[in-house]
């Protein structure tokens, strides 16, 4: 498709697609070493084991960016790409409650009016939403940011479905990437995507984006296991950790890695009511 | 014919023209139709709030302490998980529960025993220290269909047979579903995990994606149970079933039963949150399973029974 496409779009939508787009760049300082910060076109993989805040720190973002201006977010719209069936609203409004002055229903309303969700039951279907998204993202010149939650959630079923081979195996996934690469290139968008632990690390593991030294500190335990194509696209990855001492408050904590420049920061937080807390 | 369409909507449509003397215009059109017809719709924020607010529903879990553990009850929309050892009281809360839906809140549960433990004396004997009407107890016992399924590509098949009733209404004496009950999904999944083991994960996040689809298109709450193993290094009780399932419940309930100090007829069960969207991790609440059946908090209760 493509070329043929792209020739049908009018100089409005051009426009639109390509300046319209507010700067991510506040988004969240403490997740990001400075100069780190998201831009268009940044891809941020959060990855951990279950229970370590990964979907609090999503309900965080979308937070951010769908308040309003007036209250201290971004105003921008979020698509999130739910393969897990995992989203849940009423957390959301929760924490929007919590961070608006006056949280009328109508103002959450407003709010939740910047957030477009879509469930995904198969990486072909994952696929075909992609591809039919491109026409939201030169419709909404706010859309900024994608969320995809997860990109893990079928590994085993299309490992399984692949047969022997590995290249029929990721296969979906790989188009899938592409196809993401090309979108967020093309209409300058973000995107935040969560990977689970769900290997352990082998015991001669290489391939590692993370210095040894800072591994063994943070105890992390990383090992890629998705196809080339998504490990070389991610530009951050926030490694997702519980600890296990009772005695802070701040029970969680990130590590973030720029994959590209080596940038590197730690930093712990704890989640309320309110949501996440630095 | 479905990797065509796949291969059709990311393909250049200039050069399939070209390839197959096909219009270009409609090739284009038929990618849009294709597109339409098997990709997801996505849903504006506020509308699907609106729809939640209607459709969302706590329901009681009959117990007090267990309410409030899980924030007044069990979600719809969501996989809730209780997990222990033999013994820990899984099968019991399950029947416990699956009755404080039917009776309490008349509407109807789907249980599916994959174990064999399921055992109507007992729901019966639960509708009797509920109600001493014997009409009220028929109907309570009429709205919980029971399935018995022995693994894991039956229990597949009844939940297809009740979305597909579902969506085709042909429920004509059984309502809508508002709680499914599985107990237990480790039965038929650790068959699975020897040998072969991509194709049994693979079933196993099948199984993970059917009962978590239905739980949010159906608007019902799912209930499943799972066994523990030992965490090889701390010693702790750990879910079983492993990393990737781990990701699968919403919210994780752990049952431990600690030997009673009040003598014999009572063993203390502790029922512990360790995971859920909504509360913090790690609070803990005494249950205490009588024979009487009513799940209630342990002190006035333990001397009845037996």
């Amino acid at each position: 498709m493509s070329d043929g496409c792209r020739k049908a779009e009018s100089g409005a939508q051009l426009l639109a697609r390509l300046e319209g787009r507010t700067s991510l760049k506040n988004l969240e300082p403490c997740l990001f070493a400075e100069e780190g910060f998201p831009i268009h076109g940044a891809v941020i993989e959060f990855h951990g084991p279950e229970g370590t805040g990964k979907t609090e720190m999503l309900y965080h973002v979308i937070a951010r960016c769908v308040l309003p201006k007036a209250g201290g977010g971004l105003e921008v719209e979020v698509m999130f790409i739910d393969t897990d069936y995992h989203f849940d609203m009423l957390r959301l409004v929760t924490i929007l409650e919590h961070r608006l002055s006056q949280s009328t229903e109508e103002m959450i309303k407003q709010c939740l009016g910047r957030l477009f969700l879509v469930n995904c039951n198969s990486s072909t279907q994952l696929l075909l939403t992609l591809y039919s998204l491109e026409n939201k993202f030169c419709a909404h010149p706010s859309l900024c940011l994608v969320i995809l939650d997860s990109v893990s959630a079928f590994y085993w079923i299309d490992r399984s479905n692949g047969g022997e081979s590995v290249n029929m195996q990721e296969m979906n996934l790989k188009r899938c990437v592409e196809f993401l690469e090309k979108l967020v290139r093309e209409h300058h968008l973000a995107v935040f995507a969560t990977t689970q632990r769900i290997m352990q690390k082998s015991s001669n593991s290489t391939e590692s984006s993370i210095p040894l030294k800072l591994q063994c500190e943070a105890d992390i335990e990383y090992r890629p296991y998705l196809c080339k194509s998504w490990q070389q696209m991610v530009t951050h990855r926030i490694f997702f950790s519980k600890q296990c001492n009772s005695g802070s408050s701040k029970t969680f904590s990130v590590v973030s890695c720029h994959t590209k420049k080596n940038h590197i920061i730690q930093c712990s937080f704890s989640v309320a009511e309110c949501g996440v807390q630095f | 014919m479905f990797l065509a369409v796949v291969e059709l909507v990311a393909s250049d449509l200039e050069e399939v023209a070209r390839k197959c003397s096909l219009s270009y215009k409609a090739l284009v059109a038929l990618r849009r139709v294709l597109l339409a017809q098997f990709s997801a719709f996505p849903v504006n924020g506020a509308d699907l709030y609106e729809d939640l607010k209607n459709s969302t529903a706590i329901l009681s879990t009959g117990s007090k302490s267990l309410d409030k553990l899980l924030d007044s009850g069990l979600y719809t929309g969501e996989v809730t998980e209780l997990t222990g050892g033999p013994g820990s009281g899984k099968t019991q809360l399950c029947l416990s529960i699956a009755m404080s839906v039917s009776h309490g809140l008349q509407q109807n549960v789907l249980y599916i025993d994959s174990t064999g433990a399921f055992t109507a004396s007992r729901l019966l004997q639960l509708a009797q220290t509920r109600t001493e009407d014997e009409e009220e107890q028929v109907s309570a016992l009429q709205r919980i269909q029971v399935a018995r399924v022995f693994d894991i590509y039956k229990m597949l098949d009844v939940l297809q047979e009740l979305r597909c009733s579902v969506s085709q209404q042909v429920m004509s004496n059984f309502g809508p579903v508002k709680a499914l009950v599985v107990d237990s999904v480790s039965a038929v999944i650790y068959p699975l995990l020897g040998g072969r083991q991509v194709e049994g994960l693979a079933l196993m996040m099948q199984l993970a994606r059917d009962l978590k689809t239905l739980a949010r298109e159906l608007s019902m709450a799912v209930v499943v149970t799972n066994h523990v193993t030992r965490d090889g290094s701390s010693g702790h009780l750990k879910p079983a079933l492993g990393r990737s399932w781990s990701f699968v419940p919403s919210t994780r309930v752990l049952l431990e039963s600690r030997e009673g100090t009040g003598g014999k007829a009572s063993t203390n069960r502790v029922a512990s949150l360790i995971k859920s969207p909504r509360q913090p991790t790690g609070i803990q609440v005494e249950l205490d399973i009588g024979s009487s059946g009513e799940l209630e908090k342990k002190p006035a209760a333990s001397g009845e029974g037996c």
